[in-house]
Formats: C-alpha cells, sequence, structure tokens
C-alpha cells in the first residue's frame, strides 16, 4: 500500500463514548484538564512570547524571515514544535505585526497557545479569533499535515483567507479556501494548500464525497489489485482531501454542538410515485380528522396519537390509499406523519416557503437549511400540507454527523464566545477542554434584569414601544428573535410606525455581515435571528459609545443559555459601552416546551403590559427550564451518537464505516 | 434508533445496496412455539442458536448473491405490505445476524473490527461468569466422537427395551426402599456427618457424570451434536456438566423435552441400582457408597434437577412444554411490562406476549421462581457463612452488590434517566416512593406478634435427693421405688459394721478417759486438764458416729414421689458415702426452669412479656400455661439439668471438657416459672420441654437487624 494513498485516506477512528463508572472518571479528568493551573501556564508562556518582541523587533524582514524558515523546517522535520513553541510563536506574531498590522494582544498568544494544545478557548467577541487561529495555523500549516480552519460561512471563509494570506505568505505556509460555489478542482486546490479555510458542511461533504469514490475499492489490497491493473485510473484527481489531521473550528460550539446532530447528507433524488401519491392522500384523510376527537398530540414529543373513534374513521377511509400503505400499521404511520406536520410544523417557524419550495429552518440557529429534506414521507407530507409540488424523495448515498466527523479528527481545537456551559459534553465527546481566556479590557456592558409581560402581544407592544424610544434618542438597537416569523413580524409592525430597520435572517451572508457590521451606527435598527452575520464584528458609530453604546434586545430566552449570551455579546466588545436585556412572556416556547404546566403557574404573569423585572424566583426558574432544555438536547446527542456507534460496530459488513 | 416499527430508515442506505445472505452451512428449522411458527437458525460452528419470525424469515429467505438487500425488501413489501418487516427492523436483523456470524458478506471485513468483536464477547463471557460466581463453568473436552462411537451400543438402552428394563429395576428399588424404610431413615441421620461427606461427594460425582451422559447421549440419538462437556463450580463444588444447546433444534417437543429429562431418567435407575445394592451388602463402604447415590440422586432431583423453578433440567422441560423459550426472562420481562404499564403508566409498554394464557404462565412463573430463588440462595449464603467465616463473607459482599446494590442503582437510573419513562417519570417516581414507603412501614412500624423460645426442665415445687450421708451395705428397702412415701417413711436402711466397731471403740475410750479423770482428781488432780480435753473430742467422736450410724437410715424428708430405679435390687450392696439413691418429688406442685440463651436476654428483661406457654417434648400438642415467671437476673452457667445439654440430648450447648454435661458452653439466664394447672400434660419431675414467650408485638425490621447483629457478634466477635 502506498503511503500516501493512507495518508489521504487516514483520520482517527473515534472510540464509542463512555459508559457508566468510566464516564464518571472521564468527567473528573475532564474537570482536571480544565483546571485553573492550565491557564496560569498559557498565561506564561504568553509572557514570555510577548517578551521575545524587542529582540524580534530589531530584526529586518529577511532576516525575520529566516528565522521564519528555520523554524519551519524543524517544524516539517520533527512534525512537531515542542521546544520551538514559543519562539517559533513569537516571531509568527511579529511578522503578523508587520503583515497584517495587528499587534497581537497577549490574549490572542493564549489563545494561539490553548489552539496549537488542543483545547477549546472560550474567547469573548471581538477579541479578534480570526489573528488567534491564524497564528496556531501558521504553526499548524508549518508540519505539512493537513490543517484545517473551520468558519461559520462562506462569507468568513473568504475573507479570513484573503485576510491572513500577506502573513501565511511570508511565514511561507500556502492558504487556500474552499467555498460551495467552487468545482472539484478548485476545491483539490484549496485542499492541497498548507492551511485551508473552508465551512464545516463543505469540509464534511467533501470528506463524504471522497469517500464514496473510495468506497469500491476500501480495501487496501483490493486497492493495490486496481492499481496494478490500470494505474491510470486511480489517479490523484481521484479525491479531493488530503486526509483530516487538524481542525481549528471557529464558534465550535455551534457546531460542535448546536449543529451536532445534524447529519450531512449526500443524496440523489429518485421519483418515488408510491410515496408521494399516499402522502397527499394522507394529508387529505389527515384533514378530516378533528384533533382531539380523533387523535390526541403531545407538544413537547412533537407526537400525535390516534384514538378509537380515530383508528375507526381511518379503518373505514383506508381504501383510497395505495397498495403498500393499505394495511393499518402502514397507513398509521403516514396519516400519523401528515398530522405531525399539520400540528407541528408551522411555516415560519420550522421552514418557510421560497419559490415553490420549502426549505427548512434551523430552529436553533433559524437560519434556513436549502440542502436539507426531512426524512421520508414527512418532507411531502408538508409540502402537500402547503399544497407545493411534491419533491422527489431523496436516497441517501452517504450520510454522517458532524459530531462523528469532528471526532475523526487527530487534533481538533476550536474558539468560541460561550462554551462553559457545554464545557462536560465538549469533553466527554470530543476531548476537548475549554479553557475561559481572558478578554484583553474588561467588559463594561449593563445586563438590564429582564422584563416579564402577561402575554406574547403584550411583549410586541412592549418591544416596539421601546424600540421606538431608543431610535429617538439615536441609540443602535439590536434585536434578536428566534424565528424568522417574529423578525418578519416585529419588521412589518416598525415599518407600520414609519421606523426605518434592517431584517436580518441569514440567508445572504455577504450582505448581511455588512449589515451588521453597521449596526452599531447611530439610530440603526437591526432586527436578525441568531445566527444572522454571526462571525462579523459590530464596531459603534460616533457619538454612540456616548449614549450608552449598542442596546441588545432578546425577544426571547433561548434554549440554551449559550445562545443568549452570543447575543448579548453583540454589544460591548473590546471594553465598548453597551447594555442588554432579555424580554420575556409566559407563553413563551421555553416555558411551554420545557416546564411542567404546574411549574408554569409560578412563572410571574404582570396584569400591566408595560413589562415587570422577574425576581430570583424567575430566574430560577429560567434557569431550570434552560437546563432541562440542554439536557434533553445532550441525552439526542448521546443517543444519536450511541446509534452511529452501534451501527457502525453492526453493520461493518458493509464496507462503509460513515 | 429510530422508532423500530417505522417503514423507512434514514440508515437503509448503508444496506440497501448489499448483497448479502444467509450463510452456507447455517441450518434452518421450523419449530412451534404456542401454535406460532418461528424459525430457529443454528450456526453449526459454535452451536449457537437464533430464533426470528416467520416476517422476518421470509426477507432473509429472498437474500441471495444475485439479489440486494433493498430489492429483497421491496419485494417482501410488495408481497405483503403490512407483515413486512421496516427499514429499521431489517438493519437490525442483519446487524443481529452479522455479530451472530450468520451473514455471508462480500466485502471483506475489517479484521481489526473482528478482532475487537472477539475481545468484546471474551470480555463479556468473563462478566457473566462472574456474575454467576456460584454455577460459573469450564469448558474441559469435547465427547462428541466418543459419543458417537459408544452410541450405537449405549444407544440400545434408550428405547422400548431400555424402558421396560428401567420400569423394572426402579420397580424393583421402590419394593426395597418401601421394605427397608425404617433402616433407610437410621442411615438418613449420618448422611451429613464429616466423615461421611467424602463419600457423598463421590457418590454425587459419580452419578451427576451419568446423568450429563444421559443428556449427552439422548441428544445425540436424536441427531444434535454434543460438543462441550466439562465442570461446572455450583457454589464451589466441582460437578460435570454437558452442553446439549443443539437439542434446541429439533423439532419435535417431545424430543427436547426427553433431552432434558433423560438426565433424571438415568439418575433414577442408577438410584434402583443403588438401592438394590444397599439392600443387599453389609454395612462397608460399598454399601456406604451405595447409600449416598441413593441420597443424592433422590435428593438432588427434588431440590435442583426436577424443579423448574431454577434453571436446571426441570426449567427446560418446563419451557419446552409450555412452548415459552427463554421463560425466565420472559416471565422478567412481563412482570416488568406489567408494572410499566399499570404502576408507571406507560402506555406505550411492549408486552412479551400477547397470548393470555401464555402471560399468567409468565408472572406465576416470575413471582414464584423469585420467591425461590431468594429462599434457596439465602439459605445457601447462610449455610457457606457458617461453615467458611471468609468465604461466606466475600460471596455475601459479592452476592449483596450483584443482587442489591447493582439493581437497585440500576433501577433509580432507570427513574431517573430512562428515556421511555420521560412522560410519566413524576408519576414513576411517585409510585416507586410509594411502594418504598409502604414497605418501610410494613417491616418498620407495623408490629407483629412476636416471640422467643427457650428450652427448660420441669421440676417439683419440694423434691429432695436422697444421698447417702455414711457408707454402707443397703440391708433393706422398705418404701419401694416408684411409690409415694410419707415424710418420716424409712426409705433405705444400711448397715456398716466398721462404724458400729468404731463407735464400740469411742464409747470405750470415753469410758477408760472417765476413769482416769476421776483418779486423777482423786489423786491430787495435776492432769486433769489434758485428760478434760481429751474427753470432749472422744465424746464429740462418738457424737458424729452415733449420728453417720443414724444416717444409715435414710429417711423421707417430706411427701412424695420415691424415684430410685437403681435401688429395686441393690440389696446388700456397698454405697459409697455421699452417693445418690434416689429422688424424692413432690407430685403435687410443679414449676419450669427454663434456660433463656443471652440473644434473648434483652428480650426478658427489657420488654414486656405477655404471657408464656409450654410444650413438654413429646407432647407438642398440649400446651401449659405459665404464671408467675421470675427471671433470675444473672448469668448462669450450670445447666438444671444435664437433659438439656448436648451430651444429654437437649439442645443446650454444652463445655467439652465437663465430663457431666451439665457446664453450658455459654452463659444463660435462668427462668423460673409455674405451671398453671393442666389435665391433660403428664407433669413429671425432670421432664424436658420448651417454653414460648409472647412478647408485645414488634416491627420485623428493627427484630432482623437486632438477630443479625448478635448472628453477627456471635458467630464473628463483631
Amino acid at each position: 500500500m502506498q503511503v500516501s494513498d493512507y495518508k489521504r485516506l487516514s483520520c482517527r477512528i473515534p472510540e464509542a463514548p463512555l459508559k457508566g463508572i468510566d464516564e464518571v472518571v472521564n468527567r473528573w479528568i475532564g474537570a482536571c484538564r480544565r483546571r485553573a493551573e492550565i491557564l496560569q501556564q498559557l498565561e506564561r508562556d504568553a509572557e514570555t512570547v510577548c517578551g521575545l518582541q524587542k529582540e524580534l523587533g530589531n530584526l529586518d524582514d529577511h532576516h525575520l524571515q529566516q528565522k521564519l524558515f528555520h523554524h519551519r523546517e524543524q517544524a516539517r522535520r520533527n512534525g512537531h514544535l515542542k521546544e520551538d513553541l514559543i519562539p517559533s510563536l513569537a516571531a509568527v506574531r511579529e511578522a503578523a505585526r508587520r503583515q497584517l498590522g495587528l499587534h497581537a494582544f497577549p490574549v490572542q498568544i493564549m489563545g494561539a497557545l490553548a489552539l496549537h494544545r488542543g483545547m477549546l478557548a472560550e474567547m469573548a467577541t471581538g477579541e479578534g479569533k480570526t489573528l488567534t487561529a491564524a497564528l496556531a495555523a501558521v504553526l499548524c500549516g508549518w508540519t505539512q499535515h493537513p490543517c484545517h480552519v473551520v468558519t461559520v460561512n462562506d462569507y468568513l471563509v473568504t475573507r479570513d483567507a484573503m485576510w491572513v494570506h500577506p502573513l501565511f505568505r511570508f511565514c511561507g505556509v500556502r492558504v487556500g479556501a474552499v467555498t460551495a460555489s467552487m468545482d472539484s478542482a478548485q476545491r483539490r486546490k484549496g485542499y492541497e494548500a498548507d492551511v485551508t479555510y473552508t465551512t464545516s458542511k463543505e469540509l464534511l461533504a467533501d470528506f463524504l464525497r471522497d469517500q464514496i469514490r473510495v468506497q469500491p475499492i476500501a480495501h487496501p489490497t483490493r486497492r493495490l489489485i486496481r492499481r496494478m491493473l490500470s494505474p491510470q485510473a486511480f489517479s490523484k484527481e481521484m479525491l479531493v482531501q488530503r486526509g483530516l489531521h487538524t481542525a481549528i473550528v471557529d464558534e465550535a460550539d455551534s457546531i460542535l454542538i448546536d449543529e451536532a446532530v445534524t447529519p450531512l447528507i449526500i443524496s440523489s433524488s429518485r421519483p418515488n410515485p408510491s410515496l408521494t401519491e399516499a402522502a397527499s392522500l394522507a394529508s387529505e384523510l389527515a384533514s378530516e380528522l378533528d384533533p382531539e376527537v380523533d387523535y390526541t398530540k403531545n407538544l413537547r414529543y412533537r407526537e400525535v396519537e390516534f384514538t378509537e373513534s380515530g383508528l375507526a374513521k381511518l379503518a373505514e377511509r383506508c381504501g383510497r390509499l395505495p397498495g403498500l400503505w393499505r394495511g393499518p400499521e402502514r397507513r398509521s404511520e403516514i396519516i400519523r406523519q401528515a398530522l405531525v406536520a399539520r400540528e407541528f410544523f408551522i411555516r415560519g417557524k420550522q421552514y418557510i416557503v421560497e419559490s415553490e419550495k420549502i426549505i427548512i429552518v434551523d430552529e436553533f440557529t433559524g437560519r434556513p437549511m436549502p440542502q436539507r429534506t426531512w426524512r421520508e414521507g414527512l418532507h411531502q407530507a408538508i409540502e402537500a400540507k402547503e399544497g407545493l409540488k411534491f419533491s422527489d424523495p431523496s436516497e441517501t448515498i452517504a450520510r454522517m454527523s458532524f459530531q462523528r466527523f469532528f471526532r475523526c479528527f487527530r487534533r481538533l481545537s476550536g474558539m468560541t464566545g460561550t462554551a462553559a456551559e457545554a464545557a462536560n459534553e465538549l469533553w466527554q465527546i470530543y476531548a476537548l477542554p475549554v479553557i475561559r481566556i481572558p478578554t484583553h479590557r474588561p467588559c463594561i456592558r449593563v445586563q438590564q434584569p429582564d422584563l416579564w409581560f402577561p402575554s406574547r402581544e403584550s411583549k410586541t407592544e412592549a418591544l416596539i414601544r421601546d424600540i421606538e424610544q431608543l431610535h429617538k434618542q439615536g441609540r443602535p438597537v439590536l434585536v434578536g428573535t428566534r424565528s424568522v416569523a417574529y423578525s418578519e413580524e416585529l419588521t412589518t409592525l416598525l415599518t407600520g410606525k414609519r421606523i426605518p430597520c434592517q431584517v436580518l435572517n441569514a440567508q445572504r451572508q455577504q450582505a448581511e455581515a455588512e449589515i451588521v457590521a453597521l449596526a452599531g451606527e447611530p439610530g440603526k435598527i437591526t432586527i436578525a435571528t441568531n445566527m444572522a452575520g454571526r462571525g462579523t464584528d459590530i464596531r459603534l458609530g460616533e457619538g454612540v459609545a456616548g449614549l450608552g453604546g449598542l442596546h441588545v434586545i432578546a425577544t426571547e430566552r433561548h434554549e440554551s443559555g449559550r445562545v443568549d449570551r452570543q447575543l448579548f455579546g453583540r454589544s460591548g466588545r473590546q471594553g465598548d459601552a453597551g447594555s442588554a436585556q432579555v424580554y420575556l412572556s409566559a407563553e413563551d416556547d421555553l416555558f411551554t416546551r420545557h416546564l411542567p404546566v404546574s411549574v408554569q403557574k409560578l412563572l410571574p404573569r404582570p396584569s400591566s403590559g408595560s413589562g415587570m423585572p422577574g425576581g430570583i424566583m424567575a430566574r430560577g426558574l429560567v434557569k431550570a427550564a434552560q437546563a432541562k432544555a440542554q439536557r434533553m438536547a445532550w441525552k439526542q446527542r448521546l443517543a444519536v451518537l450511541r446509534a452511529d456507534e452501534w451501527l457502525k460496530d453492526s453493520l461493518s459488513f458493509t464496507g462503509n464505516n460513515g | 434508533m429510530a422508532d423500530a416499527t417505522s417503514t423507512f430508515s434514514e440508515s437503509w442506505y448503508r444496506v440497501s445496496s448489499q448483497k448479502v445472505y444467509i450463510r452456507e452451512g447455517v441450518r434452518i428449522r421450523r419449530q412451534n412455539f404456542r401454535g406460532e411458527r418461528w424459525h430457529v437458525l443454528e450456526n453449526p460452528f459454535n452451536n449457537e442458536y437464533f430464533r426470528i419470525r416467520p416476517e422476518a424469515y421470509a426477507f432473509l429467505a429472498r437474500l441471495s448473491p444475485d439479489r440486494t438487500v433493498g430489492e429483497a425488501w421491496q419485494e417482501c413489501l410488495d408481497e405483503n405490505p403490512d407483515t413486512a418487516p421496516g427499514q429499521e427492523q431489517v438493519i437490525q436483523l442483519l446487524a443481529q445476524l452479522y455479530l451472530a456470524n450468520l451473514l455471508h458478506y462480500d466485502s471483506a471485513s475489517d479484521a481489526s473490527e473482528l478482532f475487537s468483536r472477539y475481545k468484546k464477547r471474551r470480555e463479556r463471557e468473563l462478566r457473566a461468569k462472574l456474575v454467576n460466581i456460584m454455577f460459573m463453568r469450564f469448558p474441559l473436552f469435547d465427547p462428541d466422537r466418543f459419543l458417537v462411537r459408544t452410541l450405537p451400543s449405549i444407544g440400545r438402552l434408550f428405547s422400548l427395551w431400555g424402558l421396560l428394563l428401567w420400569t423394572v429395576v426402579v420397580g424393583y428399588g421402590l419394593k426395597l426402599v418401601a421394605d427397608n424404610f425404617g433402616a433407610l431413615r437410621e442411615e438418613s441421620q449420618s448422611v451429613l456427618t464429616p466423615e461421611n461427606l467424602p463419600l457423598l461427594y463421590v457418590g454425587m460425582i459419580l452419578i451427576k457424570t451419568l446423568h450429563e451422559f444421559g443428556h449427552a447421549y439422548v441428544c445425540r440419538k436424536f441427531g444434535g451434536e454434543v460438543h462441550v462437556m466439562g465442570v461446572m463450580l455450583m457454589i464451589f463444588t466441582p460437578v460435570p456438566y454437558v452442553d446439549a444447546t443443539s437439542s434446541w433444534s429439533f423439532r419435535e417437543r417431545w424430543k427436547r423435552i426427553l433431552v432434558g429429562g433423560a438426565g433424571m431418567i438415568v439418575e433414577v435407575f442408577i438410584a434402583a441400582i443403588a438401592t438394590v445394592v444397599w439392600a443387599k451388602t453389609s454395612p462397608g463402604v460399598l454399601h456406604n457408597l451405595a447409600y449416598n447415590m441413593m441420597f443424592v440422586a433422590s435428593v438432588s432431583t427434588v431440590i435442583f434437577n426436577i424443579n423448574p423453578l431454577l434453571r436446571f433440567d426441570g426449567y427446560y422441560m418446563l419451557s419446552d412444554w409450555l412452548g415459552i423459550p427463554n421463560l425466565s426472562q420472559r416471565a422478567n420481562k412481563q412482570l416488568r411490562y406489567l408494572s410499566e404499564r399499570f404502576l408507571f403508566g406507560i402506555r406505550k409498554a411492549q408486552p412479551p406476549t400477547t397470548h393470555r394464557k401464555e402471560a399468567s404462565w409468565l408472572v406465576t412463573y416470575g413471582i414464584t421462581s423469585g420467591i425461590y430463588r431468594v429462599i434457596v440462595f439465602g439459605g445457601i449464603l447462610l449455610a457457606i457463612g457458617d461453615h467458611f467465616f471468609i468465604i461466606g463473607l466475600i460471596m455475601a459482599a459479592v452476592c449483596f452488590v450483584s443482587w442489591v446494590t447493582v439493581p437497585c442503582w440500576k433501577f433509580l437510573k432507570y427513574l431517573a434517566s430512562d428515556p421511555k419513562l420521560d412522560r410519566t417519570r413524576p408519576r414513576a417516581i411517585a409510585v416507586s416512593c410509594a411502594i418504598a414507603l409502604l414497605l418501610i412501614v410494613f417491616f418498620q412500624f407495623i408490629p407483629f406478634p412476636s416471640h422467643f423460645r427457650a428450652p427448660g426442665i420441669v421440676q417439683a415445687q419440694t423434691w429432695s435427693e436422697a444421698i447417702t450421708v455414711s457408707a454402707g451395705v443397703i440391708e433393706e428397702v422398705p418404701s419401694k421405688p416408684g411409690s409415694r412415701v410419707r415424710k418420716g417413711d424409712l426409705l433405705a436402711r444400711m448397715s456398716n459394721r466398721e462404724l458400729e466397731l468404731e463407735l464400740q471403740q469411742a464409747q470405750a475410750a470415753v469410758a477408760e478417759t472417765d476413769a482416769r479423770i476421776r483418779q486423777s482428781t482423786s489423786g491430787g488432780g495435776v492432769d486433769v486438764k489434758p485428760l478434760q480435753q481429751r474427753l470432749a473430742a472422744l465424746t464429740n467422736r462418738v457424737e458424729k458416729l452415733r449420728s453417720d450410724l443414724n444416717g444409715l437410715s435414710l429417711v423421707a424428708r417430706h411427701d412424695g414421689l420415691w424415684v430410685a430405679p437403681e435401688l429395686q435390687d441393690a440389696k446388700g450392696r456397698f454405697v459409697a458415702k455421699g452417693v445418690r439413691l434416689g429422688l424424692l418429688a413432690d407430685p403435687s406442685s410443679f414449676q419450669f426452669i427454663a434456660t433463656v440463651p443471652q440473644e434473648d436476654g434483652d428480650a426478658l428483661f427489657a420488654r414486656r412479656i405477655l404471657g408464656g406457654e409450654i410444650r413438654m417434648r413429646g407432647e407438642a400438642g398440649d400446651v401449659i400455661k405459665a404464671e408467675n415467671w421470675k427471671p433470675i437476673p444473672g448469668a448462669q452457667r450450670i445447666l438444671p439439668s444435664p437433659a438439656l445439654g448436648w451430651r444429654g440430648g437437649g439442645e443446650v450447648p454444652v463445655a467439652m471438657d465437663d465430663p457431666n454435661g451439665q457446664r453450658a458452653a455459654e452463659p444463660f439466664f435462668e427462668v423460673r416459672a409455674d405451671l398453671a394447672a393442666s389435665e391433660e400434660a403428664l407433669l413429671l419431675h425432670g421432664r424436658s420441654g420448651r417454653i414460648r414467650f409472647q412478647l408485645e408485638s414488634e416491627p420485623l425490621l428493627p427484630r432482623a437487624v437486632r438477630r443479625l447483629r448478635q448472628l453477627l457478634q456471635k458467630r464473628y466477635q463483631l
């Protein structure tokens, strides 16, 4: 077997997640790896790096480059940078100062060291994560192991890759970028570079496509025979990637946790008339059933169950369904799906309709996911409900969750603004210890107490009123919503009052990044779903700081406290002034879904519509609901991972390991 | 894993294009269980079985080298849309077959994966071995070839003629048992004595080996292969075992039952032969060995083999007879289902069966076997703990962990985090707490009648022993032993010539001294003082001798029954001084003297005793009420009668170095109680019996805790 083959295909084979006592012990180990001494060590090392500045600052460019190349040779020869780490990093820092004009703060050096040591660095928004990642990426690029810097969207990929280019060139590292619009030749070029900037989606999709290509010859013996028979057929062009070794993941929490179980699916669509016909008939039959009489629904688990009368009704009308669906089991399955589509999938919340097509909205991020489809039947059921033309059901060719994928890297590290809440999960699943890097300047953002309203309507009214008032003062406002539908509702109301506002729901990334970047201008009102424009700094406009900086309003608490913090973190960056406030009502999804009905009664329900700050109890309940939601989500993710492991073990005869 | 019944699966792509099929050489047989059809897949290489439903089989049967899984599934679906397995089910089925090595697949599997699977399997087996520490198995050799070679000759025994022979021999054996029942019972007393244990063990090994060969031959005769024979450490006692699981694939139910019963059939046959040998030999090694083999064959058959509540032959026979394979697991599942469905309110809980009759069998079996198991294992633990302290302690710890801690922990985990309970968790927790509370209340607070017993002896209120005051020859026994005497009656008269002579001599000396005193007074009175002293001494001696002589006539000190069995024909016999001639007891009123062991001291002194009842030995039916009991607050060691001690056939342990057998090994408390007048009971002095003190009602748990602590304190000085 050729070494190059092995390198191209090699990736770590992750171990199954631990169970029982092993898990508990591993939890302790994780806590140990996050202990304060680790941070202090980083701090000391960062100081040493900064201390070398004087000596390096006197060198001319040529000598600095010579020094850098020397370190590069060392790294390439040894495959690592053990004793050279500190001087190398100092040299790269100096190079960044000259090439990018940015002088890395000690906290950024700490971040880069944390990344280099395979940790997850929690760094506040606006602390210069791009530079931090670039420093670590240079060190990794020198070793010539495939290194991927994973960012949130294509716009950031291109922007960051462009921005770091001078630094990388100066340090003797080739940098590439891969975005959605590229063809395979461009992709290959991107991956051939020492360091590749890309998005998680592209990275995984290319990995899967490579796997599909390799699959028939996955076995080394077969590959050898194939190569002997026709050396041309097995060319370098077959694969685009160079293998998985190092990944530096930006916004790691959203990729490694929130989107972790979302599988990326490579599929081809194939018409299935039987299914589409059944879906439309099922939708018709479902509309004849009455809620509560024929079926009951369970909000928390998004399930419906037939009552006796419902089953009888179905039995009576089943004759119209096509063959496969005529038996009682399969019949109730497809009609149940139609009912689920009707009861729990709401336009604007779970999906939007664009140009006669269903586009799924990620509930966590509020971002549309055009490539995603629901599992067989459900998608068609929703199309039937919306009266759209049926799309052909897709047939999966390869499939892998991001969770499984990122476990395949030999060296994983990441950065994010918020990770502490998920420290245990990150350790258990990815073996990533979370290290909280202090901010360069202290944060002076004012977190105003949560306001409670009697109902959703009164909350909306209050929101419009307060936005109007702030707008009059000239303060910029950023409103974070959970759903696309609500962001649109707010926009309509504001426009009705002739208040200019910008709405973003993360559909046009580049334009949005630009809009978000301007959200700090005086009097600007920006309404955004959670993930919109993530990764872009909001700089304050002229005179805004004097007014109190950017004001962030969260229209709801999110299921995860992390996402809330991300939103708040949009203001008060790098020691800027700013404030944030949450508007809540007992009718919010978070509470109706995750608190028992009896406990929901304890939530504050003020009588006036002007809003009332909640007490300790209300704060506790919010925390409880979030904790519950997080626990549920974590369990789901773990279950998916275990199911993946089970499939891997028990279906290994199929030859593919995805 | 997704809902197993759904038609489509997200992982379908992984198998749909594969061409896999059942491996060559896998035998598939059809079997009926409770009227339902099943297919049993047999892996010929390791005797592993896999039972599948006809619907799943319909799919498997379609798999072939020139068809993909997807195509086969589609065909199934077209043919029978409602019963065809869903994609998820197909995936699980294929996975299970793959893990059981029953699947042929094209792509060369990852060798490292195969190894890791093997390793996991070994680990699982080792863990199962450790958990089943009481029944550890060690496979030793493959008897198949031997069986095949010897089957032509031995196999003939398993025929109609064999049955006839069996009936005759067993019938004869039974007759001999009936004839010699008395001797049989007598010898059974000594079976468990330490001297007999080695022989008992030899007998057991012999008979169990033949037992296992019985299984093996019958199984082999019906065509099942028998590849493993070895040694099982049953409660640390090595016994042989054989793996006859290949009988599971027999289509006819009676064959499976017969294989299960073959061991016992052989055993009973051997027992009959042993009976014949035992009856026809006189005591000796062969005789004893035969007896032990009889004992093992009958006792072990009743307690272990035929009993379906433990997982021995009877269990498999019952399970085959009922047509419920995996009876025990399914019974547990059924109980679990019932509690989930009705106690915790999980509406989606799936019962293991839908047949009413099967369900009732499962419930009955589950409950009885659970209780039986607790009793048997508890007994075994106690017995082992009794004999081997350290081993007993270790085993108790292991058993406590595996039978109490682990299940409790699992249950708590299940309550806290099982997804099945997501919707009814509050109810499940409430119900569990309520049950736990009920149990606690039941055991900790509900008082139950409580009592303790103590052995004791009846004594007359007034009684005395007739003890010789001086030695002599018995001359006369005027009151007949066994008769009633009155106070002052002469019981026995003895004579002692020497005493009389001595008296005469002493009297003479007195006379002499008297004379010398008088002489001396008249002659000046110088030596009078020493003489007077001598006279006093001599007079004393005369008095003493006189009373000794009087003592030769034993007189009744009070009215009573004169009990002196030995005096009957003792006339002319010399009796030394201080010898007990007989007993004089007044039969008008009796008292009962009980020896209460220290463990019950607390009950005796600290708690209120409501009443006492005495039952005489041999007259358990008649109850005599005890009145005015009086515990003597001070530990004693000397038993009121040797009859209470071990040496005297009683139950109180006595010190080994005491020749009289009257000194108790441990101190005890004495209780004296008056006996109420009773017409039925025959009260006799010296009769032993038991007193039962009724205490105030007390809850069970504190009582058990106290008992356990006392046991530990006593046995292990903890």
